[in-house]
C-alpha cells in the first residue's frame, strides 16, 4: 500500500515536473530547433473553409490531420509553435499519468519519445495529435461496453490507426480483470489501480476481447479497402497522414504507440522502492540522458542547420546565417547557396567567397531540384536578380514537391507575386483568393488584390517595379548551363543590377575553381 | 410545405418585378458564359454564378416547347431531375433564362438570354480526364478521373497516391469504349497498363530497337493493334512575360503494337533520326494511320523551328504493314505546326490543332482547333469555338456529333474542358464548359488542370485492388519487335 500512502505528497510535486517538461520542450523548440517549426508551417496551408475541412475528413485520420494543420499554421510565430509543442508534451504526459497514477516518471516517456521522433522533420503533427487523442480516449473505451461497436470505426475514421491504442488497452483491461476474477488473486491483475474504477463496467456486459479484436480488424481492413482505395493498403493501415513522405514507415511510428501502451500499463503497476527518492532521481536521470542521446541520434545536424539557414533567410537575418556558418557549415550545395546569398546581402560575396564551403557554381544558384527545400534560396535570389520566370518555376516545383500533396502559404505567395510581376492578374487572383482563406497570409493577399486593381500602383510598387525594370527585355529560352551569360545580359541591360554583376563574377570564380579541381 | 413553394417563388418574383426592381438592358454577366450555347438534352444542369457583389440570384427558365424551372439562392443551382425533364422536353428548341440578381439590397432584372437544346443526343456516360497542376516539372498529385456528364458525379479511376512516385500518362479508350483502354505510368516502376474486358496486362514497350516506352497511343478500331509514339519529353522555359514553358521531344518515333503477341512494328520510315514522328491516330475504318511529322532541329536552341506536317500512311490490319507516307496538310510550308489529329468516328471530319510551332499546343496561346472535311480535303479554323487563348487536346463523342476540347481561355493557365456540337455540314456551336455544381467555386478554387479529356461511352470499370502490388512488383510483359 506504500504507493497509495505516498500519493498525496507526490501529487503535489506532479505539476512542477510536468511544468518542467513543458518549459524544457518550449525552450527546445523556441531556441534550439525553431527552424523545424518553420519547415512544418511552410509545407502546409490551412484554410478556414468548409471544403478544406470536408477534404480532410474524407479520409481516415482526417480529424487529427485537420486539427494538426490548424495548430501548425500558428508555427508562423515560433513562440506560438513552441508553446503548442510544449502544451502537447504536457497534455500527453498528464493523459498517460491519469491512466494509472502509480509510476509517475514513466508517464514522461511517450512525450520524450515524441520529442526524439520529431527530429525527423517529415513527421507530421497529426501523429502526436492522434497519439494524444488516442490516450485521451482510453477512459472512454474502457467504459464503452457495447458502444465500442461504433466507437471503433468512428475513432478510426477521425484519428486513424492510432485508435488501436485505446482498443488494445481496453482488451487488456478486460483480460486482466477476468483473470483476476478467475484466480481471485490480486497480483494477477495488471490494473490494480484502475480495477476499482473499471472493473464493473469492463468485465460485465459488453463486447469481449475476441469480438473486439475481430471487429477492429474488419474495420481497419475493409475501411482501408473501401474508403482509402486510392492508397496502398499498407499506408492505409499504418496511417495516411502521420508522415509526409510516401512509401516510408519509420520504426518509431509504431514503436511510440506501443511504448505508450506499455507506459500506461506500467503506470498501473504497484511499485515499492526501498529508496524512492534515489529511484526517482535515477530514473529521471536515465530519462534525461536517454532523451539527450535520442535527440542527438535523430536530429541530423546538417539537415537542421540547412533548415536553420532557410528560416533565418526567410526572416532576413542574413548576418545570423554567416555567424552560424563561421562555426559550422554543412557540406552541401543548399547550404553553400544560402551562405553565398547572405554574403551578397552583406556586400561580402567578392571578399569572403572562399572563407566558406563551396561546391562549384551550383553552390551559387542551384539547378531545378525536385524537393520541397533545396531551391528556396535560389528562387529568392533569382527573383531579386530579375528572373521571375525561373523563380515561378522553382516556387511551383517546390510547392508541388511537398509529397503529401499539401500546398504552401510561403510558396504560393511567391507564385502569386511572380504572376503579378508578369501582369497575369487573373492567375494571381486565384492564388490570392486561396491565401485569403488563411490566417497569416490573408492580410498580404488582400493587399495584393487591392494593388492589382490599379496598374499604376503595381508599376509604383518598389519590388515589382524593380523586377520589371531589370528583367530580360527579350524573350528567349533559359538554360541553367548558361546562367552566367544570362546574368551578364541582365547587367548589360541595366547597370544598376549589381547583383547580376556580382553573381556573374562569383560564378566565374567558382567555375575556375571547379576547372582546377 | 412543398406545395406552397411555387406560390412563394411566384410571390418573390412578383415582388422582385415590382417596386424596387430595376431593369437592365444588358445581358447578365454570368460565370461560366452559357449565354447562347447549345447543349444536349440530359446534360448536367448548367448552374451559373453572378459576379460576387450579387448576393442572391433568382432565375426562371422557360422552354420553347413548354416546361418551366425556377431556382434561387447564392448561385443558380438547378435541380437535376427537373433540368433533365426540361431539356428533354425542349430538344431541338430553346430555353429562355430570366435572371434577377440582388446587389446592395436591390434587385436587378437583366435582359433575357437563350440557350439552345440540340436535337442531337449525347448518350455517352461521361468523360475521362487527367487532373494535374498546370505547371512545370513536378506534380504532387495527379490522377485519372471519370465524370458523369449527366450529373456532377466525379470519381477517380486511379490517383498517384496509389502508385507513389510514378507519373501518370494519358488514358486511352478504344473509340470511347471503356472495355478496352490503356494508360502509361512513367517513373522507376513505369509500365503501360492495357485492360481489355476486365483483363489486365502490364507491359514494357521499350525494346533494344526503340528509344523508349510508348507514350501517346491510339487504338485501331478492331482492337488488336494500337499505334503509339515514343517521346522523350523535355521542358524549357521562356524569359518573357507572354509565355512560360516550352515542351518538346528530344526525339520521337511512331510504332504500332500488336496486342495478340505483344510485338511492335518498328518501321524505319516511321522512326527516322532526322525527323520527328508523333501523335498517331487511326482512321475509323482502320485503313489509314495519321500522324505528325517534322524535321528535327537541335533543341532547345532551335525549338521554335520545329513545325509538324500532318501525314498519313495506309495500314493493313491483316498483316500489320504500313504503306508509304503521304502529306495531308503541309503546315510547315505555311510556317505552322499541326498536332493531335483526331478523325471523327463516322469518318467525316478530322480535327487537329494548329500552332506557330511545336507539337504541344497547350503552351501556345495562338494554338487553335481546325477542322478538315475528309470528303473534300478542305480545312478551316473552327472560329465558333476558338478563343484568343490556347485550345489543345480534343476528342469526339461516340456518335461523332459532339466534341470536347481543352482550353485555357478562363484565365490563361488553368485548363478546362469545353463541349460543342457539330452538324452534318460541319457547323459548330458555341461551346460550354463542363458544368459544375457551383462553377465559380469549383473552377476558381481548383489548382488542377483538366488534361487529355475524352468521352467514355460507359463507366470505366477499374478496380484499384492489386494495382499497387502489380506496379511495384515490376513484373511486366516485355514487348518484342516483329
Amino acid at each position: 500500500m506504500y504507493h497509495y500512502a505516498k500519493m498525496g505528497s507526490r501529487q503535489k510535486r506532479l505539476p512542477i515536473l510536468t511544468l518542467l517538461l513543458g518549459t524544457a520542450t518550449f525552450a527546445f523548440w523556441m531556441w534550439l530547433y525553431p527552424q523545424d517549426l518553420s519547415y512544418q508551417e511552410q509545407n502546409q496551408l490551412f484554410l478556414f473553409t468548409g471544403s478544406y475541412l470536408f477534404e480532410r475528413l474524407s479520409l481516415p485520420g482526417g480529424l487529427a490531420d485537420w486539427l494538426s494543420e490548424f495548430l501548425v499554421q500558428f508555427f508562423y510565430w515560433r513562440w506560438a509553435g513552441a508553446l503548442i509543442m510544449a502544451s502537447m508534451a504536457m497534455l500527453l504526459q498528464r493523459a498517460v499519468w491519469r491512466m494509472g497514477r502509480t509510476n509517475y516518471l514513466v508517464s514522461f516517456i511517450p512525450s520524450l519519445l515524441l520529442l526524439i521522433y520529431m527530429g525527423d522533420v517529415e513527421v507530421l503533427l497529426s501523429y502526436p495529435v492522434a497519439l494524444l487523442l488516442s490516450v485521451q480516449l482510453c477512459p472512454l473505451f474502457l467504459h464503452a461496453r457495447w458502444h465500442r461497436i461504433w466507437l471503433i470505426p468512428l475513432g478510426w475514421w477521425l484519428i486513424g490507426p492510432m485508435i488501436l491504442l485505446p482498443i488494445l488497452l481496453s482488451v487488456m483491461a478486460m483480460s486482466s480483470i477476468k483473470a483476476k476474477q478467475r484466480l481471485v488473486s490480486r497480483s494477477a491483475s495488471i490494473f490494480p489501480a484502475s480495477g476499482r474504477t473499471y472493473q464493473s463496467s469492463v468485465a460485465s456486459k459488453g463486447l469481449t476481447e475476441l469480438p473486439i479484436l475481430l471487429w477492429t480488424a474488419i474495420v481497419f481492413f475493409f475501411g482501408a479497402r473501401l474508403f482509402a482505395s486510392q492508397y496502398p493498403l499498407r499506408d492505409a493501415l499504418f496511417g495516411l497522414n502521420y508522415y509526409r513522405l510516401v512509401e516510408t514507415l519509420p520504426a518509431l511510428q509504431w514503436i511510440i504507440p506501443a511504448a505508450t501502451l506499455l507506459c500506461i500499463l506500467a503506470c498501473n503497476l504497484p511499485v515499492r522502492y526501498r529508496h524512492p527518492a534515489l529511484a526517482g532521481t535515477m530514473m529521471a536521470l536515465l530519462l534525461a540522458v536517454g532523451t539527450f542521446f535520442g535527440v542527438r541520434a535523430t536530429y541530423d545536424r546538417d539537415t537542421h542547420e540547412t533548415l536553420a539557414y532557410d528560416w533565418l533567410i526567410r526572416h532576413e537575418r542574413y548576418t545570423d546565417v554567416l555567424r552560424r556558418a563561421e562555426k559550422y557549415q554543412p557540406q552541401n550545395p543548399v547550404s553553400a547557396c544560402s551562405v553565398n546569398f547572405c554574403l551578397f546581402t552583406q556586400g561580402q560575396l567578392e571578399t569572403r567567397l572562399t572563407d566558406f564551403y563551396q561546391c562549384g557554381t551550383q553552390g551559387l544558384v542551384l539547378p531545378s531540384i525536385r524537393d520541397n527545400m533545396s531551391d528556396i534560396t535560389s528562387a529568392e535570389l533569382l527573383w531579386m536578380m530579375g528572373m521571375p520566370n525561373i523563380t515561378l518555376q522553382y516556387a511551383f516545383d517546390l510547392q508541388e514537391s511537398i509529397q503529401n500533396g499539401r500546398k504552401s502559404g510561403r510558396f504560393m505567395q511567391k507564385i502569386a507575386a511572380c504572376n503579378i510581376v508578369n501582369g497575369w492578374y487573373e492567375r494571381a487572383i486565384r492564388y490570392l483568393d486561396i491565401l485569403e482563406h488563411s490566417l497569416f497570409y490573408r492580410k498580404w493577399a488582400r493587399g495584393q488584390k487591392a494593388l492589382i486593381q490599379d496598374e499604376a500602383r503595381v508599376a509604383a510598387d518598389p519590388v515589382y517595379a524593380w523586377i520589371r525594370n531589370v528583367r530580360f527585355q527579350d524573350d528567349f529560352i533559359t538554360n541553367y548551363n548558361t546562367l552566367d551569360l544570362m546574368m551578364a545580359i541582365l547587367y548589360n541591360q541595366n547597370k544598376n543590377n549589381f547583383m547580376a554583376a556580382q553573381y556573374y563574377e562569383a560564378w566565374q570564380r567558382l567555375k575556375q575553381m571547379e576547372d582546377k579541381e | 410545405m412543398k406545395r406552397w413553394l411555387p406560390l412563394l417563388a411566384t410571390l418573390l418574383l412578383a415582388a422582385a418585378c415590382t417596386g424596387s426592381t430595376q431593369y437592365s438592358d444588358a445581358l447578365p454577366v454570368i460565370y461560366p458564359d452559357y449565354i447562347g450555347v447549345t447543349v444536349p438534352a440530359g446534360i448536367a444542369p448548367l448552374n451559373f454564378n453572378l459576379p460576387p457583389d450579387y448576393d442572391r440570384v433568382f432565375v426562371r427558365v422557360a422552354g420553347s416547347n413548354g416546361g418551366k424551372l425556377k431556382t434561387r439562392g447564392r448561385w443558380a443551382d438547378f435541380p437535376i431531375r427537373a433540368w433533365h425533364k426540361l431539356t428533354a422536353q425542349n430538344a431541338g428548341g430553346t430555353l429562355t433564362f430570366t435572371v434577377l440578381g440582388r446587389k446592395d439590397g436591390r434587385w436587378t432584372q437583366f435582359r433575357n438570354f437563350v440557350l439552345y437544346v440540340s436535337d442531337t443526343p449525347l448518350d455517352d456516360y461521361g468523360i475521362t480526364y487527367r487532373k494535374m497542376a498546370p505547371g512545370y516539372t513536378t506534380y504532387s498529385r495527379i490522377g485519372i478521373y471519370q465524370r458523369d456528364i449527366h450529373t456532377f458525379h466525379e470519381e477517380p479511376i486511379i490517383e498517384s497516391t496509389l502508385t507513389p512516385g510514378q507519373c501518370m500518362g494519358c488514358h486511352t479508350a478504344n473509340a470511347t469504349d471503356p472495355s478496352q483502354f490503356m494508360f502509361h505510368l512513367r517513373g522507376k516502376h513505369g509500365a503501360t497498363l492495357v485492360q481489355q474486358d476486365g483483363r489486365r496486362e502490364w507491359l514494357t514497350t521499350k525494346t533494344d530497337s526503340t528509344i523508349g516506352n510508348v507514350a501517346y497511343t491510339y487504338w485501331h478500331p478492331d482492337g488488336r493493334w494500337f499505334a503509339g509514339s515514343i517521346n522523350p519529353v523535355r521542358q524549357c522555359f521562356w524569359t518573357g512575360d507572354q509565355r512560360t514553358i516550352e515542351v518538346f521531344d528530344l526525339a520521337s518515333d511512331v510504332v504500332v503494337m500488336d496486342m495478340e503477341d505483344h510485338s511492335l512494328i518498328v518501321d524505319p520510315r516511321f522512326t527516322t533520326k532526322d525527323y520527328l514522328e508523333t501523335s498517331p491516330a487511326f482512321s475509323p475504318d482502320g485503313k489509314t494511320l495519321y500522324f505528325c511529322k517534322a524535321r528535327a532541329f537541335e533543341v532547345p536552341r532551335y525549338v521554335d523551328s520545329i513545325r509538324y506536317d500532318l501525314v498519313c500512311a495506309s495500314f493493313d490490319a491483316e498483316n500489320g504493314t504500313l504503306g508509304d507516307i503521304e502529306t495531308v496538310i503541309p503546315a510547315s510550308q505555311a510556317g505552322k505546326s499541326v498536332s493531335f489529329p483526331r478523325p471523327s468516328y463516322d469518318g467525316r471530319w478530322l480535327m487537329y490543332n494548329l500552332a506557330d510551332f511545336s507539337v504541344f499546343p497547350i503552351d501556345h496561346k495562338e494554338a487553335d482547333l481546325w477542322l478538315m472535311d475528309l470528303s473534300t480535303g478542305e480545312t478551316r479554323p473552327i472560329d465558333e469555338v476558338n478563343s484568343p487563348f490556347s485550345e489543345s487536346f480534343h476528342n469526339w463523342s461516340s456518335n461523332s456529333r459532339w466534341f470536347l476540347f481543352s482550353s485555357r481561355r478562363d484565365d490563361g493557365l488553368y485548363v478546362q474542358v469545353y463541349l460543342a456540337s457539330i452538324d452534318a455540314d460541319g457547323h459548330c456551336t458555341k461551346p460550354f464548359v463542363l458544368p459544375q455544381k457551383n462553377p465559380w467555386k469549383y473552377y476558381h478554387n481548383t489548382l488542377y488542370s483538366f488534361n487529355v479529356p475524352d468521352f467514355t461511352k460507359a463507366k470505366v470499370d477499374f478496380r484499384t485492388r492489386g494495382t499497387y502490388e502489380a506496379v511495384f512488383s515490376d513484373e511486366r510483359i516485355q514487348a518484342t519487335v516483329k
